[in-house]
């Protein structure tokens, strides 16, 4: 009498369950009061990111993956994290004046442009046996619900998180897209991180030293 | 020896029954063992007995200028708690008859029209705080709406039936269907529901005396004797029907009694008590644990509750979950 429904391969449920801890903790970055608790959930996130790929790599024998999990957790778990809460020392810690909508608004807007990530890569119409859809729609909604992240709070460290956060968000992808894509592109990706981790510490630094803020709002001031 | 097998009825009454009688009968574990984790003695278990015993023998005095709404409305809303147990997996995998009568939506329905019914009598009042209290449960009651609509729709897209039976048969059938995500997820937003609606933190200081941090407390403060039982009654009756709820159809839906005999009911009866006691206590934990939301931030936690539910749904929705 009872329907037993179908249930994901091991291989999709358990990709899709990383990416949903994914998904949550990048909600979180974007509801997370102070700078410092959003670079602790970036450092969780890629460990996430980092247990995927070893996930992957199990479960499709691919050998490479494990290289490169070892360098993502090194990099984005460790040193990463670790050289954004030095630049921050020292600085006022500001709790979260920076929002420029309320927590429950920017959760609404994010879950709204989620739902148009998932719309659009399931009408994408990719059919593959070992594309895990949900995973790759996880994955999309991650890089938009950063792109909010980067745009919706204005201090400078959530821009520095969300766009780290976006490459997260981006190597998700081409983990359960691709994950037989040589290691040398996925080592670049990582390679843009740190360009841009030197990028970020340089404006963090610098808007700090002139405006004594992380906020954003201060910028205008600068004129002249 | 021969055993004892029981008219589907009887299984019927008998779940009713047991939601009845052992509501307060949970309340007043919970409330025993947070004393105990705060490090006071607490009250006794059955503490909540003696308080409705009290209760019953008091007069009831009513507002001058209440109707009779005041005095009717905690009686629908106990009604109503009786009625939820026939819908819902109190005591067995199989459906009961009535079963079938409503599905999710109708339980939900049937406990808002509880919550209206103790809103109204609260409001017939007058007094300030009792209405204050009515307007918010009712706000925050329509705000996690969509939470749990889209539970229903999530239970839909899993079972193709938003039965509580089916969903509690799905996740029992293997262990693969127990940990999808999609059900994980569906759980987790659904404790989210239980910890609004049965007003613990981080929605509400539920044993506190602070009117202005009241929401569900609030409603009460006006109703006196015989009345006052029943809401009190019918507060413990919702909560355990949100436990059944949580634990039987999503968390731990076995140790239900899966055939007839009077010894496996009578087993799952004790199952379900301790079931109940162990959601409580994980409750109380987390009661001592976090600090209460202002009441402006409470839509935080909705929203978190809402975001839960719906990437349940998206997923199922890709051909995943």
């Amino acid at each position: 009498m009872v329907v037993v429904p179908p249930v994901p391969s091991s291989f999709s449920g358990g990709t899709e369950a990383i990416a949903l801890v994914v998904l949550l903790t990048e909600f979180a970055m974007l509801r997370a009061p102070t700078a410092r608790s959003q670079i602790r959930l970036y450092a969780f996130q890629s460990l996430a990111v980092s247990a995927l790929a070893v996930f992957v790599a199990a479960t499709q024998h691919i050998d490479e993956l494990y290289v490169l999990a070892a360098l993502s957790f090194v990099l984005k778990v460790v040193v990463v994290p670790g050289i954004v809460l030095r630049l921050l020392r020292g600085t006022r810690a500001d709790l979260a004046g920076s929002n420029r909508f309320g927590v429950a608004t920017m959760v609404l807007v994010a879950i709204g442009i989620s739902v148009f990530g998932f719309f659009v890569v399931g009408n994408l119409s990719v059919h593959s046996h070992s594309l895990p859809a949900p995973a790759f729609g996880l994955a999309t909604a991650v890089i938009l619900v950063a792109f909010l992240l980067v745009i919706l709070r204005s201090d400078v460290v959530s821009q520095a998180v969300g766009f780290f956060s976006l490459e997260n968000g981006v190597s998700m992808a081409s983990l359960v897209i691709a994950a037989g894509i040589p290691l040398i592109v996925e080592v670049a990706f990582l390679f843009d991180l740190m360009v841009a981790v030197v990028v970020f510490g340089v404006l963090m630094r610098v808007h700090h030293g002139r405006g004594r803020t992380l906020s954003t709002e201060a910028l205008d001031r600068l004129r002249g | 020896m021969a055993t004892i097998e029981l008219a589907p009825a009887q299984i019927q009454v008998l779940q009713v029954l047991t939601i009845l009688l052992f509501a307060p009968l949970v309340s007043g574990g919970i409330a025993h063992l947070e004393a105990r984790l705060q490090g006071r003695r607490g009250p006794r278990t059955l503490q909540p007995y003696y308080d409705l015993a009290k209760l019953f023998r008091k007069e009831t005095l009513v507002p001058e200028d209440a109707s009779w709404v005041f005095v009717v409305g905690p009686m629908v809303a106990f009604m109503c708690y009786l009625v939820v147990p026939m819908l819902i997996p109190v005591l067995t995998t199989f459906p009961l008859p009535l079963g079938y009568m409503g599905d999710i939506l109708g339980g939900g329905f049937i406990l808002a029209l509880a919550g209206f019914a103790v809103a109204l009598a609260a409001a017939e009042t007058g007094g300030p705080y009792a209405q204050l209290g009515s307007s918010r449960a009712m706000t925050f009651g329509a705000l996690i709406e969509p939470s749990i609509l889209f539970i229903t729709f999530t239970v839909a897209l899993i079972t193709t039936t938003d039965l509580p039976y089916f969903e509690a048969a799905a996740a029992r059938s293997s262990l693969s269907q127990a940990i999808r995500p999609a059900h994980l997820l569906v759980a987790l937003a659904f404790f989210l529901v239980v910890l609004n609606d049965t007003g613990r933190i981080p929605v509400e200081t539920h044993a506190s005396t602070l009117e202005f941090g009241m929401i569900d407390e609030a409603r009460t403060l006006e109703h006196s004797g015989p009345l006052f039982a029943l809401l009190k009654w019918g507060s413990a009756m919702k909560q355990m029907i949100l436990y059944v709820l949580l634990v039987n159809v999503f968390v731990a839906p076995w140790g239900l009694a899966g055939s007839r005999s009077l010894g496996a009911v009578l087993l799952a009866i004790v199952a379900l008590i301790g079931k109940a006691l162990a959601v409580g206590a994980i409750f109380t934990v987390i009661d001592n644990s976090f600090s209460k939301l202002r009441l402006f931030k409470i839509t935080e936690f909705m929203a978190a509750a809402f975001l839960l539910a719906i990437l349940a749904v998206l997923v199922l929705d890709l051909g995943g979950g």
